[in-house]
């Protein structure tokens, strides 16, 4: 008993859940005590949507999907051949797909050695190599700032005769494969599986708050296979597709200019509007309604609605703000520690703490207590990634921490002490604080007292340390959100922190007045995509960390970029046609990624954003 | 030691000691059936939302006799033998956009009706009455449990179950408009399972199996999803149509 309680024990600590106060809750056996087995080999029959799961859906067949207008709009405007993008080549699907997919399915499960109680359901599918584990050890889901894959965290349990399984903290990605149907982090999964004989069914009803205005329900029929079938593996490198192309160039259709948009419905007979309504389409009322189409209103549907006010964001608040500090390990000794406005990051080791960003520094103290938790040592290092408060907020309170009087004192303190010279840091009394040198000079600026002002500071390239047995780097990212943004990377431990260059919950903060631009904000998500590397299938390997949001891979910054590179295209656009920036405004240029990032309220609104890229742009035309 | 299990598993089964079977299918359905239910086409959507174009059959395992007879649909033909009702038929019905009522007709008889081609199957738990040769056939109904544990913990009746609907005599129809058939063989095989999604709505998922020699290569899997409808003002009685 005591070893499978150690095994559990072990799976949490994976997780962090010890961390965070998690404690499993063993379900009682009748739940656990499968009411249908799953085990075995499964082929898809591939009965209904053969096309669509074979050679790949039609454009602007999105009938049957309850796409909002978000989500009709992402559709509309996604190229295909934005596959041949690197970063996208070996992108895994996501779970409801993935159950769609083509291929066969190996399906087994995981027990306690010992007290043989299920631990997890196992499923392999051929394609894209996708391993869902559903755990039913009665494990809770993470919180919302832990990172998402492309399946997802899936918890199950026996209910009646059917397995039921709820599926959170899934990847942007497909609804549905090759014609832009997008799904969103933000949603979840609830499935039913039940036997009867030899066949499978699965059933899926995916809830999207994002890009959805209901929830979508389908069925996937599967067949026994008496014997192992073999072939699953399904290996994917990624390469160049197209030479010489511009790294900020990212396939897409501008709003109504999806050429190709028409051959669905011309090829069937159809209204334009027949795939494009949304909800309806699932309906019998569809033929009813399309009886009072017309070509105007498909037109209509291909581009925003005007005079509409943009969406907002029906993201879930990654923020715990529940007055309490979470940790949250990334890997080997780096944690991200969040609920103090933006993420911080600490290495530790007996060196001492190294910490990128410190918060708002309203629950400072929780943030130290925190950090004490991971190392007792005194912090060393503070970087900070901008000269904004949620990322410095904390640096005097930290700063202080610092103290060392161990320490036998520094010859450069005594031949240049930093109140004649104002550069350095008495490692006696004060962590040694880093960031480029716009960040001191703002802060100075702004009055900020000297104990939070970072005094080791570098100008262009980049700041390098080894500490705790890792080399760390600040890359001085020009103009990107500020003049003074860095990317903070643990070589080691693979991790790069972007402070407000990324987020997962908000358009970028792109402060012109301070230096920022959209030019820059997308060299910069450029630079971490050169840095990383997935693990397997376009997810996991180097994590990053947003200034604002859950934690993060490639794959989220890969999505943003897009999204930032296609918000400046359309401006652009516009820009060249003439356009004002009311006009701009007017056009909803962002309306296919409001429900997703959008806010008409608070610091930072959709319109601010939108006239950010237009002044960027602006002010880069009036250079030429 | 064979006598003891042998023993213990008649027990599990209901045998001598055991309580008393229900006295009715009503009574013994694990799940609640009844009610007024929407048709979610969600997937082979072209196909099934709108009548397709002669000879597209793509997804159908039809045999070179099914291809044949598909792609000689002619829908005024049907309706000048007053045929319109052939995708009305059991294996076609409840892959059409329609809403289901399903009702307890007696202690032992389900009553299905769609608004679509206003159509009424009659599933029956005990013996069934007519001989079929209707376009919704004969159709024998019983509630499928999990097979219960042989030994051990979960041993006994194991929890929920299906309806099992085994359909057969039926007139020739289609399994889809434009005229893909089934021959007068045809044997269907249904289940239907009620998932009540956690915060969200009651599901009733069909999955059905289409055997038929004649017209079909393989076994036609399909599975259709419903959604519980509480406000039932959308009823829309409507004839059958063959195009």
């Amino acid at each position: 008993m005591k070893n499978a309680r150690g095994l559990v024990c072990a799976a949490l600590v994976a997780l962090g859940a010890p961390l965070l106060g998690q404690a499993p809750q063993i379900p009682p056996a009748s739940a656990q005590t499968p009411a249908v087995d799953l085990s075995g080999y499964w082929s898809p029959a591939l009965h209904e949507d053969l096309m669509e799961r074979g050679a790949g859906s039609e454009l602007a067949d999105y009938g049957g999907f309850p796409l909002n207008e978000a989500g009709r709009l992402w559709a509309l405007s996604y190229d295909p051949s934005r596959v041949t993008l690197r970063h996208h080549q070996c992108e895994a699907y996501l779970a409801p797909y993935q159950m769609r997919a083509l291929g066969n399915f190996r399906i087994w499960e995981e027990r306690d050695a010992h007290t043989q109680r299920l631990i997890a359901i196992h499923v392999w599918a051929q394609t894209t190599e996708g391993h869902r584990i559903i755990w039913m050890d009665g494990r809770p889901h993470p919180p919302a700032w832990a990172p998402h894959t492309f399946r997802g965290f899936s918890t199950g349990q026996f209910v009646g005769n059917a397995l039921v399984v709820s599926t959170t903290h899934m990847k942007n990605g497909a609804l549905r494969r090759g014609n832009g149907v997008p799904q969103s982090d933000q949603a979840t999964l609830a499935e039913f599986f039940v036997r009867h004989g030899d066949h499978l069914t699965n059933v899926t009803v995916v809830t999207d708050p994002v890009f959805l205005s209901e929830s979508i329900v389908r069925s996937n029929d599967y067949y026994r296979q008496p014997v192992d079938p073999g072939a699953w593996l399904y290996a994917c490198d990624d390469g160049e597709q197209i030479l010489d192309r511009p790294a900020d160039a990212v396939p897409h259709y501008l709003f109504g200019q999806q050429p190709y948009v028409r051959e669905f419905s011309t090829r069937y007979k159809l209204p334009l509007a027949a795939s494009l309504l949304g909800g309806v389409t699932m309906y019998p009322e569809l033929a009813a309604r399309l009886r009072s189409t017309n070509d105007a209103e498909g037109n209509g549907l291909l581009a925003p609605a005007r005079g509409r006010p943009s969406e907002t964001s029906k993201a879930m608040d990654a923020e715990p703000r529940d007055g309490n500090v979470h940790v949250w390990p990334i890997r080997d000794n780096v944690y991200m520690l969040v609920g103090d406005g933006g993420n911080i990051v600490v290495q530790t080791g007996d060196q001492g703490a190294f910490v990128v960003d410190t918060g708002e520094g309203k629950l400072s103290e929780k943030v130290l207590a925190a950090i004490r938790t991971l190392s007792p040592n005194p912090i060393q290092f503070i970087a900070n990634t901008s000269f904004r408060r949620e990322h410095t907020g904390g640096n005097a309170a930290l700063g202080s921490a610092g103290q060392d009087p161990s320490l036998p004192g520094s010859f450069f303190l005594v031949q240049a002490p930093r109140g004649v010279t104002g550069f350095f840091d008495d490692p006696l009394a004060h962590a040694t604080m880093m960031a480029h040198a716009n960040v001191q000079v703002r802060m100075q600026a702004a009055g900020a007292p000297a104990g939070a002002v970072p005094a080791d500071t570098y100008l262009e390239d980049r700041r390098r340390k080894f500490h705790n047995g890792d080399a760390i780097e600040l890359f001085y990212q020009p103009r990107a959100v500020t003049d003074g943004d860095s990317l903070v990377y643990f070589r080691r431990a693979d991790v790069i922190v972007a402070g407000d260059i990324f987020s997962t919950t908000q358009y970028p903060v792109i402060d012109v007045k301070s230096g920022g631009s959209v030019q820059g904000e997308i060299k910069a998500l450029n630079e971490i995509l050169n840095r990383t590397v997935y693990r397997h299938q376009g997810e996991g390997g180097t994590y990053v960390v947003p200034g604002h949001g859950y934690l993060s891979d490639e794959h989220e910054v890969l999505e943003y970029r897009d999204m930032v590179v296609i918000v400046r295209d359309r401006v652009k656009a516009m820009i060249d046609a003439g356009a004002t920036l009311q006009q701009v405004k007017a056009a909803r240029v962002t309306a296919d990624y409001d429900t997703q990032y959008g806010a008409n309220m608070g610091p930072w609104t959709t319109e601010m954003f939108v006239e950010a890229v237009y002044s960027s742009l602006r002010v880069t035309a009036g250079a030429r | 030691m064979l006598v003891a299990f042998t023993v213990l598993a008649e027990a599990q089964r209901g045998g001598r000691g055991a309580p008393p079977a229900p006295p009715t299918a009503r009574a013994a359905a694990p799940f609640d059936i009844t009610g007024q239910w929407v048709s979610l086409i969600t997937e082979d959507w072209r196909h099934r939302q709108f009548t397709p174009p002669k000879g597209d059959y793509a997804s159908l395992p039809l045999s070179p006799a099914g291809r044949k007879i598909a792609d000689s649909w002619d829908p005024a033909r049907d309706e000048a033998a007053g045929e319109q009702c052939k995708a009305y038929g059991a294996a076609g019905l409840l892959r059409l956009p329609t809403r289901l009522r399903i009702a307890w007709q007696d202690d032992t008889t389900l009553k299905l009706e769609t608004d679509a081609g206003t159509q009424t199957r009659t599933l029956y738990f005990g013996a069934p009455q007519g001989t079929g040769g209707d376009w919704q056939g004969l159709s024998i109904a019983s509630w499928d449990y999990p097979r219960a544990a042989f030994a051990g913990r979960g041993g006994g009746s194991a929890p929920g179950g299906s309806l099992k609907v085994i359909t057969t005599r039926m007139k020739p129809g289609y399994l889809r408009k434009n005229g893909v058939p089934y021959s007068a063989d045809t044997v269907l095989t249904e289940y239907f399972d009620r998932f009540d999604v956690p915060g969200g709505d009651s599901l009733i998922v069909i999955t059905s199996e289409v055997i038929d020699g004649e017209y079909l290569a393989t076994p036609y899997w399909t599975s259709q999803q419903f959604k519980r409808e509480s406000d039932t003002s959308r009823w829309n009685p409507a004839p059958c149509a063959a195009r």
